[in-house]
């Protein structure tokens, strides 16, 4: 349904002034965007982490990524910082990030990475859509089409695309849920097949938050009874479990609506140019005062001249 | 009609001259390590503000400010305000400029530079720039457009090319006069459609922002933005007209238009009023302006933009300060400063990406822009001197 609107929009949008005759169909609000349960995806359990970046490490090696540095980190910060590197980059897709609880001390360790959403909103936002969801759940980047506008940097609500800021010729680098490199060979992420403590897992949509559910209700004590990612932003296709006493806003994963980034801008875009009546609408109106004004001018005899403009 | 636009044909290398080139040299070598050693090495922007000074200045307040063209162009020749004729010419050449610039600026604001092209292939209809980009090449090609009549009236059967190239004289003649006929009979065409074009594209830098509604700041963040952005940019139109023609008249050394000029502000009161009415309907329905008193950056930021709106709104209702060149000058001067700070916060000021983050633009960025300015300013000078923009002293 989504993407034939889209094409409609398409076409109306190349028949310009054609399309502006068939006014049957009603203003359409943006209507909210069906997971596909047969997108993977992957469940990130915060209580089984045990903070040893492996993940991190297999993902270096499956992306061919360079380390990052964070010699001298520690003088200027006052103190040892357990994250390492500090930040996502172009150069670190995943990132394993200690957080600690003020009150009780908790401490908890949570990735980071791309979220792979259901209604992307860098999809939404990019100009050429050199960002696109999958069949296969995650959303790919193609750097060929991109013109290094930024634009999802600033869409995303996790702040995920990354930009080669030290390249002459930068693009954007995000995860990419092995796309490409191990779900098109039947293999699951890199990161998810080297956890030793079984705290990334690899799997459909659907699978994972029936999953998340089963372990919730076996352990009422151990876990939230939430999973973050089901509904937030529309849903993502990343999930994850927190400790009862640890809120997942404490884990740098904010309390987000339940509906996706890009509702606002893309129905006022549409309702702007739907079937292009609204431009045309104002351009009538604004020919037919200078219509006017000209006609009147002309009577008055005042009109003429060859410096018009 | 009574009086021709003219050439000014005045001595051209002045000590200004050197001024420009100096800024707009510096620019270049500044642009070179951004072509060729990567944005890291000259700008400040960051994974948490991808977008800076080149963003919310050259592009998002360059748009604001060119809105003089379709303003003025909307209040003479659309609702007939012939009285005023003598302020479409230059408007139109520096909307034209504006735009040209804003080009320019987005080619070096864009990673994939050689890729600007796409936009043109590769369609993303739920994308807000990506009718942003449609609106202002389409834009800009229509100012070209409106620029014509000036070239053509200056060398229409007058080509007379230097040496060899004589020989393209006829062919530059024949141009000319096709162009002439071209633009006479579709030119209303034109002026219209600049007019919707730039209501498209002023908005839609307003919706820009409303995908990030975790990041800009609630006083910004409203579905009213693109009203608002097109509001204040029909009012920011009046008040760049008057801000260059004083400025024109000052270092062209002309006799100052005061009188012409202030007739003409009366309309910024109007547009002025419509958009504090509109805003301030829309804070006060969201419940938000509290916000602009809890002591932060953004909050303070907010109270000046708006008094730079409210001062001048007030000030330009007095007759008296309409007529005085000096008081014009400041109120139109104002409602720039406020357009601007409002692009500024809407685009860096009001996002807030964590106490970790913070952005001010780098030695680099500001001597790009300035070359920008620099350019912008030249491109005028020559326009003015050499083809018939102003009209001649009463």
């Amino acid at each position: 349904m989504e993407l034939n609107r889209r094409k409609f929009l398409k076409i109306g949008t190349a028949a310009g002034g054609a399309a502006a005759c068939s006014l049957s169909s009603p203003a359409l609000a943006r209507d909210e965007r069906e997971p596909d349960p047969n997108w993977y995806g992957m469940l990130n359990d915060s209580t089984r982490c045990i903070g040893c970046k492996a993940c991190q490490v297999a993902c270096k090696k499956e992306n061919k990524l360079p380390a990052e540095s964070t010699i001298g980190d520690e003088k200027a910060f006052g103190q040892a910082i357990y994250d390492s590197p500090r930040e996502l980059s172009e150069k670190t897709f995943t990132l394993i990030k200690m957080h600690q609880d003020e009150q009780t001390k908790e401490t908890t360790f949570v990735k980071q990475q791309c979220m792979h959403c259901v209604d992307p909103a860098c999809q939404s936002a990019c100009i050429v859509g050199a960002l696109k969801k999958q069949p296969d759940g995650s959303v790919k980047y193609d750097a060929g089409m991109c013109m290094g506008c930024r634009y999802c940097m600033v869409a995303c609500p996790f702040s995920i695309p990354q930009f080669e800021w030290h390249k002459a010729i930068p693009s954007i680098k995000k995860c990419t849920l092995c796309s490409e490199t191990r779900l098109s060979k039947g293999q699951p992420t890199a990161c998810s097949s080297a956890c030793p403590a079984g705290a990334i897992t690899f799997g459909k949509r659907e699978d994972l938050i029936k999953l998340a559910r089963k372990r919730i209700e076996a352990e009422p004590e151990r876990y939230l009874d939430h999973i973050y990612g089901e509904k937030e932003v529309g849903g993502t296709g990343v999930f994850y479990l927190t400790k009862p006493n640890v809120a997942f806003a404490g884990l740098g994963l904010q309390d987000f609506e339940y509906k996706a980034v890009s509702g606002l801008t893309e129905s006022i875009q549409h309702r702007i140019f739907q079937y292009f009546i609204p431009p045309i609408a104002v351009y009538s109106i604004l020919g037919g005062i200078m219509a006017y004004n000209q006609r009147r001018k002309k009577a008055a005899g005042k009109l003429g001249g060859d410096d018009e403009y | 009609m009574s009086i021709k636009a003219a050439p000014l044909q005045q001595k051209f290398i002045t000590p200004n001259f050197w001024v420009l080139i100096f800024f707009m040299v510096s620019g270049a070598g500044f642009a070179y390590f951004r072509f060729f050693e990567g944005f890291g090495s000259v700008t400040n922007m960051s994974k948490a503000y991808p977008f800076g000074l080149w963003i919310a200045f050259d592009v998002a307040c360059g748009v604001a400010l060119a809105a003089g063209g379709f303003t003025t162009a909307a209040i003479v020749e659309i609702f007939g305000r012939e009285k005023y004729h003598a302020l479409v010419r230059p408007a139109i050449l520096t909307a034209f400029i504006g735009y040209f610039l804003v080009g320019l600026a987005v080619f070096f604001d864009l990673g994939k530079y050689y890729n600007i092209w796409h936009a043109l292939i590769y369609w993303n209809g739920t994308s807000v720039l990506f009718e942003v980009a449609w609106c202002v090449m389409l834009y800009l090609t229509v100012l070209g457009i409106e620029n014509i009549p000036n070239v053509v009236e200056q060398f229409s059967g007058r080509v007379n090319l230097p040496g060899p190239l004589s020989g393209f004289n006829r062919l530059g003649n024949w141009i000319l006069s096709k162009a002439d006929w071209f633009t006479k009979k579709t030119m209303a065409f034109f002026v219209i459609a600049g007019v919707v074009l730039s209501f498209g594209h002023q908005s839609s830098l307003g919706t820009m922002m409303l995908i990030a509604p975790y990041k800009l700041h609630d006083l910004w963040y409203t579905p009213m933005s693109p009203l608002l952005f097109l509001t204040s940019a029909v009012s920011v139109g009046p008040s760049m007209v008057i801000f260059e023609g004083t400025l024109a008249a000052k270092f062209f050394g002309r006799k100052p238009e005061t009188e012409l000029l202030g007739s003409f502000a009366k309309y910024i009161p109007l547009f002025l009023g419509t958009y504090l009415l509109l805003r301030f309907l829309d804070l006060a329905y969201r419940g938000v302006l509290a916000q602009a008193f809890d002591g932060s950056v953004a909050g303070y930021s907010f109270l000046l933009e708006i008094a730079l709106f409210v001062i001048p709104y007030f000030a330009l209702k007095s007759k008296n300060v309409r007529q005085s060149g000096t008081k014009l000058f400041l109120c139109a001067l104002s409602v720039i400063c406020a357009v601007v700070l409002n692009r500024f916060n809407v685009f860096l000021i009001g996002m807030d990406m964590g106490s970790n983050w913070n952005y001010f633009p780098s030695v680099g960025e500001f001597a790009v822009t300035f070359a920008f300015l620099a350019l912008g300013v030249m491109m005028y000078k020559i326009a003015v001197n050499y083809l018939p923009i102003l009209e001649e002293e009463h």
